[in-house]
């Protein structure tokens, strides 16, 4: 390298220093980055599901240090000091204390005088793993069939297309109630695989399955589209077999359609489980989520409305902040993006 | 029998549409409202079955006891009144003989069914048969008619413990053991007289028989709608002097089913429906008391809320073990869970049952009590499953039920199964795991036997549609139930018999009662809710109904 | 329109294929997977013995697998299912729900496209602006919204506290058609709202695309007036996708997916059949349920698809199935 300074007859001097970054080619994931960066709402609808994670995480602390009860244990008969006077938690008539500013029975208590909070916590905790690990399954299907059916076209893809149209077929309402009752009672046994009846991944693999159309046809759609490019043909003629093809050339290009259905499939699965638990065909106890507690409280909606409206309000705002955020990612990450997700 | 409530409410308040005055003899008053009209109410589950041989729940009673007479009858009346056993289709009261074998009934002459044709004597054993081919819930009540359990194991073509006479109307029944119950058992749904063209084996809840009673079933649309009608050959049976039997004061009786329990409720306060089967739901109870207190009230019911104990296998076959449980259990907590209506008792009889007495055995709660027994005993198996049915108040109890006995060193499962088939399912004894759970119990008839002799005896446990959940089989308050059945309820010294029988099973904790439920009336304003009356066997009387003036 | 009659009977035996399928899949699911005996669950809540046994020839459940299939199937399509919980033929009380399911859901979808068309315009129309922002929220709130507690809630405060409309139950159209609508309304709205914010959303995100497509461009260089370009083109393209996820809501819907709002409102439709059906367990009308809702599933589905194909001659001609 020619001594700092050193003027090379005939050139202009080549770029020291901090100018030279300004000209680095910026990778696709940093524009992405500075896109969604740029878009405020998003980024704090974002961090409103991070603090309701976070929120749920937290429930074994409140539990211990706040509230000082578990989520299942009941307290019908107890009192607790609310503005100097004792009130019974549970009115003799069977009604439940509201919420209120005292660290017990922050918002209030059930009618079996459990803790709303802690509940709202514990139960957050489930419906949010049910919601992620069912998105899991939903995407690992969707992908596999998508990236299968898209690569292969011709019959592989007609008999894969009539397997989505037939999960798609099914009224989903329906199976979900229908198997999650039958296989509550005796639990799932198909050969080696035992699963118990009031196991969560029960509505977890309904839950999963049954989104599986609605994600593997667009990103099928996607990979039809990729396999005509030039450097998938080339990849191909370069004697790259399928396998390699479908992870090195297709599926990076598809991790942005993912990461957005995988973020607003969070949502519906959320959803699903709410309705499936309040037909007593999703989460059984001794669990509990947003969806059982809607349940519970659905009995007590004049003398009690907090019971119903503080897990409908998390449902809200979960569902809403993974959509505002997912819309935000799809912006962000594909500005002239023709995906949508049919639901 | 058991009640059928789906989306039942903690109270069970029992919508009283009642209108008018029911006729018969005493009850005077009322008889204010004009006759005619109709009514419609609903119900949260349509009834079990509308054939009188088969139906064992309230929902089910409620609607046929106007409809299917028995040769005796409870007496149409308020409370108390209302368990008194009198004529129905036959003509007295029965001669018994001395020993108390020989029940001898005459059939009234020239009554008929709703559809023409005449009631002959030969139709009660006939009702009986049907007992027994439909494997009927109530079957077990007749077994005790000489020749029934050769008829019900196939032996024999007919009961030879009853004979008919259709020229004389003369029905003479042989039992096999004298007993304090058989006439409150005549006078049960079961024993009701049904045209020998009904099919011998085969559920008519779809088709109903032919009626005897002042309604008819004009339309059975399970399980969505049933419908009541002014039966028009009544008068044949009025006529023949059945002058305990009132006649209704409405045309036409509609029950529909609606699974909204709240909605239920609703609808009655806006008058837009008359009356409902089931209570209000705890949620609208205060706003209903507070506002419609001029068609609200509650009632009195004989029933028992408890939690069998499973006798035979670990944990709870170890009697400390079960007292440390009934220790544990607090009834006044429970009493939240139903809404404050709930007398909390820790007896196996509920008040208003002959032979019941106040328990004081386990005073409490007292879980540090509960844990001392517990660790004396020292249980081999500490692993329970806690089973509950899947109605609102149930799954509430279920949930109490295992907090306290997690608080008490057991690991527990909760099992909830749907309402429809709880009971088959933990009647069932081939289910595995069946440790504890809920269970309730309302009287058949006001006799204590029906407590004892069906849900504590030994020789009550069946392998299937089972009762005696907690399996229950103690050799010597065997031999006391059964000493005590063939006597009357009237005989000196029964009652007091009755009270011991019940202390001495608490002390052997066979089970963790908690208390007796009270109902309530609920009707809308067209109906004459003073009139209303309210049976302690039937519920509510729907040939009291009579709309307002 | 060669082309047409060859797409039509493709996807006509396409559908076919489905259903058959399908009905393997409700025949395993129902009868095979659960782990516990199928004549017991059939039998229900009184079954004894005998009627054990006679369930067990019926349906044939000591026979090998496909010749139980069989035998299901036969009964389903022969209209041969009963319930033994009640001995009523599955297929009458299919027949007799019908009418009321789709009063409710055809009024109801009327509701839900006419609303979700017009706030989804209005939402890609000022989008970014507050209207939009609102009207995003407002849909996602009617998305997040379980239905059931909304029906709950719509009944209590609005059919009892203020009176303003029945609290619920069928009045038959052929009866009283005033009392019909007056029973109807809050029984459409509940179901609505869940459709209106999803399709408010498709409709904007749709809109939005295509107000970049070159030919919308082009619109406005010819001179055609904003308003117009938005109403002749922009809507009308966005339009399409919208209408076909119509068909396939309506016919999921009608399918039984109407369970929760019959149930709240008590009207007897297929939706609360089948809840009923769920809630004793009762397995034969169930699975009539099922292939019913399955088969306006996917009949919705075909007759989109070919309402799509004769729109978009690309997609008849294409290669690919759609």
């Amino acid at each position: 390298m020619p001594p700092a300074g050193a003027m090379p007859t005939g050139e202009p001097p080549l770029p020291v220093g901090d100018d030279v970054e300004m000209i680095e080619g910026r990778s696709p994931w940093y524009l992405a980055y500075i896109r969604l960066r740029r878009n405020k709402v998003a980024l704090a609808f974002g961090a409103l599901f991070i603090v309701i994670v976070l929120f749920c995480l937290a429930a074994p602390l409140w539990s211990h240090l706040v509230a000082h009860t578990g989520p299942n244990q009941n307290h019908l008969t107890e009192k607790i000091d609310i503005g100097g006077k004792e009130t019974f938690v549970v009115a003799p008539n069977g009604i439940p204390i509201g919420p209120g500013l005292h660290a017990k029975f922050l918002l209030g208590a059930d009618d079996n005088g459990r803790d709303v909070m802690v509940r709202l916590m514990y139960g957050g905790r489930t419906s949010i793993y049910i919601g992620v690990m069912a998105a899991f399954i939903t995407t690992f299907f969707a992908v596999a069939i998508g990236l299968i059916a898209g690569y292969y076209r011709g019959w592989t893809d007609s008999v894969l297309s009539r397997v989505l149209d037939v999960i798609w077929a099914f009224p989903v309402l329906l199976l979900g109630i229908a198997l999650g009752t039958a296989l509550s009672v005796g639990g799932l046994k198909i050969g080696p695989l035992e699963i118990a009846g009031n196991s969560l991944w029960i509505p977890i693999i309904i839950i999963g399955f049954v989104y599986v159309p609605y994600m593997a046809r667009p990103i099928r759609g996607e990979v039809l589209a990729l396999r005509e490019k030039e450097f998938v043909e080339a990849a191909i003629a370069q004697g790259k077999g399928p396998i390699r093809v479908m992870f090195s050339e297709l599926l990076p290009n598809l991790i942005s359609t993912i990461i957005v259905f995988f973020t607003l499939n969070i949502a519906n699965n959320m959803l699903l489980e709410a309705a499936l638990s309040f037909l007593g065909a999703g989460v059984r106890p001794p669990n509990s989520s947003w969806g059982t507690m809607i349940e519970e409280g659905s009995d007590r909606i004049v003398t009690a409305p907090h019971l119903t409206l503080v897990p409908v309000l998390m449902i809200v705002l979960t569902v809403l902040a993974l959509n505002v955020f997912g819309d935000g990612l799809r912006d962000a990450l594909n500005p002239k993006a023709k995906i949508r997700m049919e639901h | 029998m058991r009640n059928l409530r789906k989306i039942a409410a903690l109270a069970m308040a029992t919508a009283l549409a009642a209108v008018g005055l029911a006729a018969c003899g005493d009850s005077g008053g009322g008889g204010g409202g004009k006759e005619g009209g109709e009514v419609a109410g609903t119900v949260t589950s349509f009834p079990d079955y509308l054939d009188p041989q088969l139906s064992y729940t309230l929902e089910g009673w409620e609607g046929i006891n106007n409809v299917y007479i028995p040769l005796l009858t409870y007496q149409h009346g308020n409370g108390e009144e209302s368990t008194k056993v009198v004529p129905g289709l036959a003509e007295s009261m029965p001669d018994i003989s001395p020993d108390g074998l020989t029940y001898t009934f005459t059939l009234r002459k020239g009554m008929k069914y709703s559809d023409g044709t005449p009631i002959k004597a030969s139709d009660f054993p006939y009702a009986i048969q049907r007992l027994f081919k439909l494997d009927s819930g109530g079957a077990p009540f007749y077994e005790a008619i000489a020749g029934a359990t050769d008829y019900a194991d196939g032996k024999a073509d007919s009961i030879s413990g009853i004979q008919a006479d259709d020229q004389t109307g003369k029905i003479v029944v042989q039992l096999e053991h004298s007993s304090g119950t058989f006439l409150n058992e005549v006078a049960l749904m079961f024993a009701a007289p049904v045209p020998q063209s009904t099919p011998l084996d085969k559920d008519q809840t779809s088709t109903p028989p032919p009626a005897s009673g002042t309604f008819m079933i004009s339309n059975s649309d399970p399980p969505n709608s049933y419908t009541l009608e002014k039966n028009p050959q009544f008068k044949t049976v009025q006529d023949a002097g059945a002058s305990d039997l009132p006649e209704a004061h409405v045309d036409k009786v509609t029950v529909t089913q609606n699974k909204n329990q709240s909605a239920q409720a609703q609808a009655i306060e806006q008058n837009q429906s008359d009356f409902m089967v089931d209570p209000p739901p705890a949620d609208l109870l205060p706003d209903i008391q507070n506002t419609y207190s001029d068609r609200f009230r509650f009632q009195e019911s004989i029933n028992t809320y408890y939690f069998w104990l499973n006798n035979t296998k670990p944990p709870f076959d170890n009697v400390q073990v079960r007292q440390a449980v009934n220790y544990a259990i607090d009834p006044a907590a429970l009493n939240r869970i139903f809404g404050g209506r709930l007398h909390p008792s820790q007896a196996i009889l509920p008040p208003g049952m002959p032979g019941y007495e106040e328990s004081n055995l386990y005073p409490g709660p007292d879980l540090e009590k509960a844990k001392a027994l517990i660790a004396q005993a020292h249980p081999s198996d500490m692993d329970i499953t806690v089973w509950t049915d899947d109605e609102p108040d149930r799954k509430r109890i279920g949930a109490y039920y295992q907090d306290v006995l997690n608080s008490l060193g057991f690991q527990t499962t909760l099992k909830i199964i749907g309402g429809d088939v709880y009971f088959t399912t933990i009647g069932n004894l081939s289910t595995p795991d069946l440790d504890t759970g809920f269970a309730d119990w309302f009287q058949d008839y006001p006799h204590p036997n029906d407590f004892f002799g069906i849900l504590l005896a030994g020789e009550s446990i069946h392998p299937t549609n089972n009762q005696n959940f907690s399996q229950t089989d103690i050799p010597d308050l065997n031999k006391q139930i059964s000493d005590l059945d063939t006597k009357q309820l009237t005989d000196p010294g029964v009652e007091d018999g009755y009270a011991a029988l019940d202390k001495s099973f608490m002390e052997q904790a066979v089970w963790a009662p908690y208390g007796n439920e009270k109902f309530t009336t609920f009707t809308s304003d067209r109906v004459a809710f003073d009139d209303v009356l309210f049976s302690l066997v039937f519920n509510l009387d729907y040939s009291s109904f009579q709309l307002t003036d | 329109m060669e082309g047409m009659g060859r797409f039509i009977i493709r996807r006509l035996v396409g559908m076919a294929a489905v259903l058959f399928v399908i009905s393997i899949l409700v025949f395993l699911i129902f009868n095979v997977i659960p782990n516990s005996d199928p004549a017991q669950r059939i039998g229900g809540k009184n079954a004894n013995p005998e009627l054990i046994a006679r369930i067990n020839e019926d349906w044939g459940f000591n026979d090998p697998l496909p010749q139980q299939y069989v035998s299901t199937m036969k009964k389903v399509f022969t209209g041969d299912l009963v319930s033994y919980q009640n001995q009523r033929n599955v297929s009458d009380q299919i027949e007799k729900g019908i009418p009321v399911t789709f009063s409710l859901c055809i009024g109801a979808g009327i509701i839900w496209l006419l609303l979700g068309i017009v706030f989804g315009y209005l939402s890609a129309v000022k989008a970014g602006q507050a209207t939009d922002r609102s009207l995003t929220i407002l849909a996602l709130i009617g998305i997040s919204l379980p239905v059931f507690w909304l029906g709950l809630v719509l009944q209590y405060y609005i059919g009892n506290k203020l009176g303003l409309f029945p609290i619920g139950d069928y009045v038959k159209f052929t009866e009283d058609p005033l009392q019909w609508v007056n029973h109807l309304i809050l029984p459409w709205f509940t179901l609505a709202v869940l459709f209106i914010g999803f399709y408010s959303r498709v409709l904007r995100s749709n809109m939005l695309d295509v107000m970049d497509e070159d030919y919308v461009r082009t619109a406005r260089a010819k001179g055609l007036s904003e308003r117009q370009v938005r109403l002749k083109h922009v809507l009308r393209n966005s339009l399409i996708p919208v209408i076909t996820l119509f068909g396939l809501d309506f016919g999921a819907v009608i399918g039984g997916g109407a369970i929760l709002t019959e149930t709240v409102y008590n009207l007897p439709g297929v939706g609360q059949y089948a809840g009923q059906s769920v809630a004793s367990l009762d397995l034969p009308p169930l699975i009539g349920i099922t292939m019913f809702g399955a088969f306006f599933i996917v009949f919705f589905n075909t007759i989109v698809d070919i309402v799509y194909a004769y729109l978009d001659p690309r997609i008849r001609l294409g290669a690919q199935a759609a």
